[in-house]
């Protein structure tokens, strides 16, 4: 079975990928699977005189759906502000080291912090704001625009692209270095302009390369529960933050929505890993 | 670098550095009136006032061990499942790198609000063993998929030559793949530790509020109106990533690693 370990004819060597992969995906699994039973009110909290509809019930109320279409849009906005930011700085600033180093560095910062910064920064009390009083733009906090806790979302999806764009820098990287410059260097002999050059030559191979990285940004996004937390309105309620209230609602019967809607997350995200490997094989990398 | 590449650099570093910028200077002080640009007051007598037995070093405290249970249980159990992976046919391997992505993908609040009802049957819901449990989940997923682009261009050669010159399975492990291993393993460690690190959702979920950990004492912090010491905790959780990722950045370099 396996000529490079030495293991061949050891019964176990057969079964230990399995069990050792059983080992890192099982609790997730259990907890779908708990997930699962207790959106029909088979476990948990309320358990006893939950109906089978109950939970479900949830998936019929606009609330729900508002919030989902709004967490999705605001997900989209900010994954696309963010890969067009890394296209823009990988493809200005690939060979300059201090600007590659800049552009993977909010990596380090913690999700929960950089949504804070973002309070500090352009909360109508924050930072810029008081700029704009130093420079005569506006006298008291109420005149500086609110950024945050409405459903216009511009700290938050501000915080979303921040936090997610040296990813897919760090990706669109990888892919230049890869490729090299020489078509584009050809096609500008030959007349075309900067611009035709990242159309025609730049971008079709980069997003070939970038698309996977674009889904899981997204799908993360989707599932991201600290920024919307921080940065998001009460109306839509983030479906992250919608799912955790549900969760820890006084009313028992109502966490059995909080179950049914951690599916619902949970089937989104499974749709985009779909499309994440697909997009993967496609680009060659499926192995 | 021409002049535009340079426009560009500059409007980065402003971009990356404002946010850091704005936490550094709202922990200078704990009073910020409007629209003074600096904060007053004495922000080092608070710091040490708090950190003398106060939530935040106890926080910090909470987060260093979780962090380091989570980094090194989860490396185990990466190096366990990835070192037969590495080795087993390429269609199983497929379906296990599924099954490690899975954990890893799965939003935080939905692994949490499954991981919350099996916290609570197993009677572990607010306590420190449970919120380590739901850390490990996605943390040896993460460290799985790293592990796997540590053993595609593992050696193993040497562990075969070791066997033919006479040695065991343990001596195999403590003699060849240990300290073939050793600084890609600390890299593991360290990665799974950051996982840990930042987890807010999962905390709250499987903590219920009662397990204080330094993203759970910002959130407090900032609800109670006290974005001063939000701010020293977003610092205090901004630190030990940055220095983390410079080495999880070089170890990626040298392994080709898939996370």
């Amino acid at each position: 079975m396996n000529a490079r370990g030495g293991t061949a004819g050891w019964p176990l060597a057969r079964v230990l990928p399995l069990v050792s992969v059983a080992l890192v995906a099982a609790p997730a699994l259990v907890g779908g699977a708990y997930s699962l039973a207790a959106s029909v009110g088979v476990v948990g909290a309320g358990a006893a005189d939950a109906a089978w509809s109950d939970g479900w019930r949830v998936l019929l109320t606009p609330e729900t759906w508002r919030s989902l279409a709004w967490t999705a849009i605001t997900s989209a906005i900010a994954t696309l502000i963010a890969l067009a930011t890394a296209v823009f700085i990988g493809v200005r600033l690939r060979s300059s080291p201090m600007g590659r180093w800049l552009a993977v560095a909010p990596i380090a910062v913690p999700h929960v912090a950089a949504a804070l910064a973002a309070i500090l920064l352009l909360g109508q009390s924050g930072l810029v704001s008081r700029l704009a009083v130093g420079v005569g733009l506006t006298s008291v906090p109420a005149d500086f625009p609110a950024l945050a806790y409405n459903a216009s979302a511009v700290a938050l999806i501000a915080t979303m692209a921040w936090k997610e764009f040296p990813f897919l820098a760090l990706t669109v990287l990888a892919v230049l270095d890869t490729r090299g410059s020489a078509l584009e260097e050809s096609a500008q002999t030959l007349g075309a302009t900067r611009i035709q050059a990242f159309r025609r030559i730049t971008w079709p191979l980069l997003w070939r390369g970038v698309a996977p990285a674009v889904i899981a940004v997204y799908a993360f996004l989707l599932g991201t529960y600290e920024m919307p937390a921080l940065l998001g309105p009460s109306d839509p309620v983030p479906f992250p933050v919608l799912t955790l209230e549900r969760s820890t609602d006084p009313d028992l019967q109502r966490r059995g929505e909080a179950h049914v809607l951690a599916l619902t997350a949970l089937a989104a995200t499974l749709a985009l890993v779909a499309v994440h490997q697909r997009l993967r094989a496609a680009s060659g990398d499926g192995d | 670098m021409d002049r535009t590449s340079r426009v560009v650099f500059a409007v980065l570093l402003i971009v990356v550095a404002a946010p850091a910028l704005a936490l550094v200077i709202r922990a200078l002080g704990p009073v910020w009136f409007f629209p003074n640009i600096v904060p007053s007051g004495n922000a080092v007598q608070r710091f040490t006032e708090d950190f003398g037995g106060g939530r935040l070093w106890r926080a910090a405290g909470t987060s260093v061990a979780l962090a380091t249970l989570t980094g090194a249980g989860g490396t185990v159990l990466a190096l366990i499942a990835a070192r037969s992976l590495a080795r087993a046919r390429r269609g199983l391997r497929h379906v296990a790198e599924a099954g490690a992505l899975l954990p890893v993908v799965m939003p935080p609040i939905a692994l949490g609000v499954g991981v919350h009802v099996l916290a609570l049957q197993l009677h572990v819901s607010g306590s420190l063993v449970g919120v380590l449990g739901a850390h490990l989940i996605p943390a040896a997923g993460y460290v799985t998929l790293y592990l796997l682009g540590v053993f595609s261009a593992y050696e193993w050669a040497l562990e075969d030559e070791a066997r033919t010159l006479g040695a065991g399975r343990v001596q195999v492990w403590t003699r060849v793949t240990l300290p073939l291993l050793r600084a890609r393993l600390a890299e593991a460690v360290l990665l799974g530790a950051l996982v840990s690190w930042g987890q807010l959702a999962l905390t709250l979920v499987v903590g219920g509020g009662a397990v204080r950990t330094l993203p759970v004492e910002l959130l407090a912090f900032l609800r109670s109106g006290d974005d001063h010491l939000a701010a020293v905790a977003a610092l205090l959780l901004s630190i030990p990533p940055a220095a983390g990722v410079a080495v999880l950045a070089r170890g990626m370099r040298s392994t080709g690693g898939v996370v």
